[in-house]
Formats: structure tokens, sequence, C-alpha cells
């Protein structure tokens, strides 16, 4: 599995620091289209809700649109961090090392982005505090007698989201410590003062090392319930609402947790690559990293996949009027029909297609392109559960209706997009986005055996 | 056989073994054709529960006939606990050697011995398929029934469910002994030189010309994986075939997409499970001490908990979606599956297939030895048994006659007790699998020659630092 010339300390501090401490030209220019972006995108959200909902395309019974598709994928995107942190280091995967800060940055910036999606579409932001608080200072509450229904899925989702957010973050801060404490010795000034500060007297010696490892292990075991929690949230948000016949299903949970990890570990290895060609990071980020991504992907596509198929033939199993009228809104009536052979093609056929031959799975650009279907095929797979299901809501039929995205909306949505590439472009100014320490620790661990004439790569292990 | 001290230190000592692979193919040759007193009792045993079981069957075919499913839900759920076993066994073998686990390499040979009991599974089933009622209503469509009732097969093919069904069954049957076929090719052809009688026989007919020619390995493993991926495929459709045909559709109603991963999962766990408890016999009692370290039921045991993890997170995702949702054709499920007719089993099922395996393989030092692993298998075992008798036998009980053809189950039937044929038949099944199972092990050394073989090259113990470590080789 290692194909890279082996690295010694110094070089991996001067090459992993360069994105913090030597910009390149393109930097800030990047950082200001991206940021003028997001402000569109905000003055857009300021416009709709000075205007109301009458601006976006929203409607009875479509109600739920881009906004809410938007949220469910990024909440997915966010599922990356700890299937690839977590698992891979709970199961001692050695490719994991250059991918799982970008991965868990990714995590907290996506999670941060998808909750400004309901805030938005409430329409109204301010008065979410009243689906989660009693307090005095809102007396609306008292005054009219309505009080949070914690039996709502609607309030779940933000107690999830927020759990995994803070943990998340926890784990990042964690994983970071020693990082930080590099960087506090090759700073100075205001600078060298911060990343003191966040390395918190750490010096590298034996006990804080044993009391990290263990904190690493701890919180990799005690997100990953979070992390399963959280889309299955998400995902009851709709299996829960009975008078929704296609949202009804058992299988909603798990179903979307494994398209999480589908279109969130497809974005990490497209950051991954993003990564390597703007920063020069050949020697860390190889193509055996993208090689082994690409794999699991397989066997997450694959798993997903059979969860898709599950969803369907239960769906049209029971013979309900109600759920036929969806299904056949999705399957025969256009343009449903023609999104949802897109959805099936860029999320499972042509990706898996190309990760199959070992030659496109080390082609970084097939392997992008691959990535960014594979997002813009999840993307469309919640927009087309949400929308049909709504639109061919029963038992009032002379209310169905269809569902046409205002330029609001495509603002908004495409403002989260920069939103999450500004923030990640921002925190690779300030925190390395390959793990210092990782990468020293796998290059230490590294050796190799003789067997025969052949010379095969191998690891020391403990257990 | 001559192998080294197994190595280790601190909370790992005696983790690993490392076998000597010049001695092996002799060693393993005589393990194969000895038959200890302890292997020849239990042989016997199993074989009277297999004499009972038959006397079960034929007991209960007198009684009751062929005509109606009801009296036949005891069968059933035995037949689905020896198919999930064996048809999952050697998933794990595929799985783990899909994955490069070096871990796996003694546990391979024991998941794919597992095929030859699929025979068993095959015979099993020709019954069931003559019980399974047509899809079609045979009387006059009464008001408030279906025509056609609601299957995976809707109105068709031809001969559904149950030509496909048994077809499917005799598929997977066959392709699992193809897997194990290509596997043993090695080995066998190893031993046809000092084997001697049937095996010598056997041997030399079914490994054909191999001499480890480099042609012929990278066959042999690009037809494993070939299979590999076909058998996981079949396997998947089968087991969503047969939950469906034999559990969901038999209960008016019940439409839950979860379920047929759910029956993956328990037959996952429960094959895995099985392969434990067998390495531990071996291990413990078989001699096999040299080939079987702890660091397997380490790995393995990983994985155990990772999947009663996901058993009862599916579970969980079927359960609050119907009791959420208050639905009058949803709660009579639940009462009749989970919280009333058969809650006891219910209960017996959840306390053995998540909670006493958890709470046995949460802990890293049960984790670490053989026997942790190995009873939390015992566990879940009992518990996929609970499994199957809860979902079979409530199945071919709940809508008798034409009830059958109603959109819905519109009142909680009563559970349906055991009579003694049915424990005849139960215990019979099991004595069956057990009484096949042990007689393959006399017939393909129980452990993958070339697989552990391969292990020791891949696998050393070396120094690093101040101490000595293993040293894992990757060779892709």
């Amino acid at each position: 599995m290692q194909e890279g010339k082996p690295l010694n300390s110094k070089q991996v501090n001067r090459e992993l620091l360069v994105s913090i401490l030597n910009s390149p030209k393109w930097f800030f220019g990047a950082l200001a289209v991206l940021g003028l972006i997001v402000l569109i995108a905000m003055s857009t959200a300021g416009f709709m809700i000075n205007q109301g909902f009458g601006v976006t395309g929203l409607n009875r019974p479509v109600m739920w649109g881009f906004f809410i598709t938007n949220f469910v994928f990024w909440i997915g995107i966010s599922h990356a961090g700890v299937m690839l942190s977590a698992i891979l280091r709970l199961s001692k995967a050695e490719w994991r090392r250059p991918a799982t800060r970008a991965a868990e940055i990714l995590t907290v910036f996506s999670l941060m982005t998808a909750m400004t999606m309901p805030l938005i579409h409430t329409g109204r932001p301010w008065r979410t505090v009243y689906w989660i608080y009693t307090l005095p200072f809102v007396p609306y509450d008292y005054a009219r007698g309505i009080w949070p229904n914690i039996r709502t899925p609607l309030v779940w989702d933000p107690s999830a989201v927020y759990t995994y957010l803070t943990s998340s973050i926890l784990f990042v801060m964690v994983a970071l410590i020693p990082d930080f404490a590099v960087l506090r010795d090759r700073t100075t000034g205001m600078s060298h003062r911060i990343y003191g500060m966040l390395a918190m007297g750490w010096q590298g010696n034996a006990r804080q090392w044993k009391l990290q490892i263990i904190a690493g292990v701890l919180l990799s075991a005690l997100i990953l319930p979070v992390f399963v929690s959280v889309h299955s949230i998400v995902s009851w948000d709709f299996g829960m609402a009975v008078s929704v016949k296609s949202w009804h299903s058992t299988i909603f949970a798990p179903y979307f947790v494994v398209g999480a990890v589908h279109s969130g570990v497809s974005a990490v290895a497209l950051v991954l690559i993003i990564l390597r060609y703007i920063y020069g990071w050949q020697n860390y980020i190889r193509h055996e990293h993208i090689d082994a991504l690409a794999r699991l992907l397989i066997v997450v596509a694959t798993g997903w996949f059979y969860f898709f198929t599950m969803e369907v033939i239960f769906g049209f199993y029971g013979r309900e009027a109600d759920e036929i009228a969806v299904r056949n809104l999705q399957f025969t009536v256009s343009p449903w029909n023609i999104w949802m052979m897109i959805f099936v093609g860029m999320t499972y056929f042509v990706p898996v297609g190309i990760w199959l031959s070992r030659s496109m799975r080390r082609n970084l650009w097939i392997m992008s392109l691959a990535c960014i279907f594979v997002n813009i095929g999840m993307w469309l797979e919640r927009f087309l559960i949400i929308v049909p299901g709504l639109a061919r809501k029963q038992l009032l039929t002379f209310d169905w209706y269809t569902y046409r995205p205002s330029s609001v909306e495509w603002i908004i949505i495409v403002g989260t997009f920069a939103l999450v590439s500004m923030l990640m472009l921002t925190i690779a100014r300030v925190v390395p986005l390959i793990p210092l320490y990782d990468i020293k620790e796998g290059e230490i661990l590294r050796t190799e055996i003789k067997i025969g004439r052949v010379t095969v790569p191998a690891v020391f292990r403990e257990d | 056989m001559a192998a080294t001290e197994p190595k280790g230190h601190g909370q790992h000592a005696g983790m690993w073994v490392f076998p000597d692979a010049t001695v092996m193919t002799a060693d393993m040759g005589e393990k194969t054709k000895a038959m200890p007193r302890p292997f020849t009792m239990a042989l016997a045993a199993t074989g009277i529960l297999l004499i009972l079981g038959i006397v079960g069957f034929i007991a209960r075919a007198a009684d009751d006939g062929f005509g109606e499913i009801g009296p036949w839900g005891y069968y059933m759920a035995i037949f689905s606990m020896v198919f999930m076993v064996t048809s999952g066994a050697p998933l794990v073998a595929v799985a783990f050697r899909f994955t490069k686990s070096h871990w796996r390499r003694p546990l391979s040979r024991v998941a794919e011995l597992f095929s030859i009991v699929g025979i068993l599974n095959l015979l099993m089933f020709i019954p069931l398929m003559f019980l399974l009622p047509d899809i079609a209503n045979p009387g006059e469509v009464a008001e408030n029934e279906l025509a056609v009732r609601r299957t995976i097969w809707f109105e068709g093919p031809i001969g559904a469910p149950h030509a496909w069904d048994l077809l499917g069954v005799a598929f997977l049957t066959i392709t699992s002994m193809a897997i194990l076929w290509i596997s043993a090719i090695p080995d066998m052809a190893e031993c046809r030189f000092t084997a001697t009688g049937f095996r010598r026989t056997l041997y030399s007919r079914l490994s054909g010309g191999w001499y480890g020619t480099k042609r012929q390995w990278n066959s042999q493993k690009a037809g494993l994986a070939l299979l590999g991926a076909f058998y996981f495929m079949i396997l998947i459709f089968m087991q969503f075939v047969i939950s469906s045909d034999y559990a969901q559709s038999l209960i008016p109603g019940w439409k839950d997409s979860i379920f047929p991963v759910l029956y993956t999962i328990t037959s996952l766990q429960m094959s895995l499970g099985a392969i434990l408890v067998v390495l531990f016999i071996m291990r413990r009692w078989g001699g096999y001490e040299g080939y079987v370290g702890k660091s397997m039921f380490w790995s393995a045991s990983k994985v155990l908990l990772g999947v009663t993890l996901l058993w009862v997170y599916h579970l969980f995702a079927f359960f609050i979606t119907f009791w959420y949702g208050r639905l009058e054709i949803e709660q009579n499920i639940i009462q009749y599956l989970v919280t009333d007719t058969y809650a006891i089993i219910f209960l017996l099922n959840l306390i053995f297939s998540f909670a006493a395996p958890f709470a046995v393989l949460l802990w890293n030092p049960v984790r670490r030895s053989a026997w942790g692993p190995a009873l939390a298998g015992v566990l879940v075992l009992f518990g996929g048994l609970m499994f199957n008798i809860r979902i079979f036998v409530g199945a071919a009980n709940a809508a008798p006659g034409a009830e059958l053809f109603q959109p819905i189950m519109e009142h909680v039937p009563a559970p349906v007790y055991p009579d003694i044929w049915d424990v005849f038949m139960v215990i019979g099944g099991l004595g069956a699998a057990v009484f096949i199972y042990l007689l393959a092990t006399r017939v393909l050394p129980v452990i993958s020659l070339w697989e552990v073989k391969e292990g020791t090259l891949y696998q050393k113990w070396g120094k690093f630092m101040r101490g000595e470590y293993l040293i894992l080789g990757k060779p892709e």
C-alpha cells in the first residue's frame, strides 16, 4: 500500500505548513470571489425574508423544496468526517492518514452550512426559537399557550445536529493539539500566542501522547452513535410523516445514512484531489490513497444501491393508490423520470463503473469527475424524495401540483457551496489540512518484508 | 505441530501464532482423518437428533399434511435458521478475503465448509415449496379481499414464487459449493500425495491438474473473487426472497422495507457467531492452538460487535417508524410480532441478539480472549433462533385460509406454541446441520492450508525501537 518515498519530519513540517506559512498568490483572489458569492446569497436570503415566500417556488402542497434538499445534502456531506476518521482510525487503516483532517473539517463546515437551510426555510428565522425554548424572555409562548412539541423529529433534528457539531469540533480540536504545538514553535507575535493557547502546553512527552491517543480513540467510539443518529433523525423528518406515503418507510434511516456516507466520502476524495493540486502535496495525497477511497466507495455505493432498490420495491409492494401516484410521477412522468435516470446513473452506475478499473481509480481527473457525479446524483436523490412525495400528497388530489425553483432559491443554494469552499480555503490558512503527526507516525511505522525475490511494503502493528 | 510460542506482550500477550509451514500439510492430513472419541460421540449425538427430526417431520406430515402452512411454522423457523447460518458463513470468508485481512486466514475454510450444509437447506426447502400458498386468490374474491396477494413477485413471472424460490436456493447452494471447491483445490492437490483411501481418490479427482503454477494461482484467485462477488449478489437476493415470501407476504398488511436488510444482518451475525464457536472448539479441544491465535478472535469480535449494533439499529428503525406512525395496520403488526403475541420471544430475541452479546463484547479483555467471542457467538445463535421462531411461526399462523388475501391483519392472532413434533423438528434441524458439518470436517482440511501458509510469509515478528512487534505485509 505504501508507494511514496520515505519522508523525514522536517520535510513533512515544511511541505504541509506551506498553506499556512506561505499563502499562494491566488489565495486572496479566490477568497474574494467566493466571499462575493456568499454575500450575494446572503442578500438574496435577506430579500426573501423581507418579501416573503412568494418569491420562491414553494407552494401548497410542495412546501419543502430546494432548501430542505440542500439541508439534507449538506448533512450528508458531513458524514464523511466520522466515516473516514473514526471508523478508519478504529480499524487501523493506514491509508486514512492524509484524509482524516480534511474530512473532519469538512464535517464541521457542512454541518454549519446545513443548519442555515432550515433557518432560511422558516421564512421568519427569529421564530425558530419557539421550536426549542420556552424562555421567560420569549413571552409569546406563555401568552398564547404555545409549547415546543418535543415529540416531533423537527426538534430531534437540531438536537442531534448540534450534538454532532459539538462533538465534531471537539474531535478536530483534540486531533489538532500536536499540530498546533508545531505551529506555535514556528510562528511569532499574535499567531504564536494564539497557537500557544490552542496547543494547551503540549510538549510531546509520553504521557501527553498517551492521553491524546486515548482521547482520539474514545471520541471515535463515542462519536459513531451520534454520526448514525444524525442522519437517521433527518430521515425521520420524512419517515414519521404518514400523510406522505412515499416517505413513510422503515428503511429510510439506514438508507439515508449510507447515502450520506456515499456522498460524504466522494466529497472528501474530491477535496483531497483539489488540495493535492493547489498545494502540491503529491508526496502525501498519493494515488494509492485515492485508489483506496474509491474501493471503499464501491462497497458504500453498492450498499446504497441495495437500500435504494429495497425502498423502491417496497414502494410498489403495497400496491396502494397513494404511493403508486408518487412512484408514477417519479418513474414515468417527464421531467421527473429523466431526473431519476440521471440520479441513478450518476450515483451508482457511472461512478462504480469507473471505480472498477484500477487505472481509472488512479486517474485523478476521472476520479474528480466521478466524485462530482456522485454528489450531483445524491443531491438529486434528496430532491426526488422530497418534491414528488409532496406533489402527490393524498388525499386531497385537487391539491396536486408541481414545483419550479425560483432564481432566489438557486442563488441561495449556490451560495452554500461557495460558503463551504470559502470556509475550507480560510481554514487551510490557519490549520494544516493534512495532520502532521499522523503522517509522521505513519512514516515511523512503515517497513518492508522480503518474500523470496520480492519486497513487500509492511507496517508495524501493536494489535 | 511445530509452531513458535504465541507472541505478543502487555495486554496482547499470546495473541499471535506463527505456524510452521513445513509441517502443516502432514499435520492437517493427520487431523483430518483422525476420529477421536469426543468427535465420534458428537457425531452419534447429532445423528440421533437428526433421526428425531425425521420422526418429527414424518409425524407432522401424517397429522397435518401439506395443505396448510400454519402447522409448519416451526419447521419454517428451523429451515430459516439453518439457511441463515449456512448461507451467510461463506460470505464471511469471501468478505474478509476481499478486504485482505490477514487475521481471517484460519477462519476461511471453517466458514466455507458450511457450504456443504447447504445441501440440507435444499432438502429442507422442498416441502416448504409445496406449503407456500399461491399468489392468486384460489376462491371467489370476496369483498375486502385481494385477487392477488401482496408479494415481491407482484403478478408474475410464471412459476412465482415456488419454482423461482427453489431455483434460487439451489443456485445458492451450488455457488457456495463452487467457492469451497475452488478454495480447496490447492490444499487437495497438496494432500493427494499423502492421503489414503477415499480421500486420496477424492482429492486427486477434485484438484484436477493443479501444480501451483503462477497461471493456476492467478486463475484460482480470480475465480474466487468473481464467484465471491456473484455469491454476494445471489445471497442478498435470496435472503430478500425468503424473508419476503415466507415471512412478510404471509402477514397481511406487513409492508416493511427494512426487514430483508434486518434478515441479512441477522444472518451475518449468526454465521460469524457460529464460525467463532467452531474455531473456539477447534482451538480448545481440537489441537489447533498453533493455527488459531487469539488475534483472530480479537479482530472477528470487533466485527461481531459492529454487526450486533447494526442489528439493533435496524430493528429500532423498523419499530420507531411503525410505532410513531400510529396507523392501525402497523400497530397490529407491532402487537403481533413485538409487544403482545410474541412478546416473550421478542424479548429473548432482543436480549440474546443484542443486549447479552453487546455486554460481553464491550470489554477489551473479553474480546482479546478466545472464549469471550465464542460465548457471544453462542448467544447470538440462540437470539437468532428466537428471531426465526418469532418471525416464521408468526408468519405461518397470521392469516389462516382466505384471510391471507385481506389487505390488512384486522385482528391480532394468538401465539402458537410448539408441540412435541415441532420440538423434534427444531432440534433435529440443528442436529442435522451439525452432523453434516462434522462429517465435512473429516473430508477436507478444516484449515485453509494455502491461506495460512501465505499468511506466514506476510506476518513476521520483528524488532521495533526497544521492543518486538508484529510486522504486517501489505502486498497491494
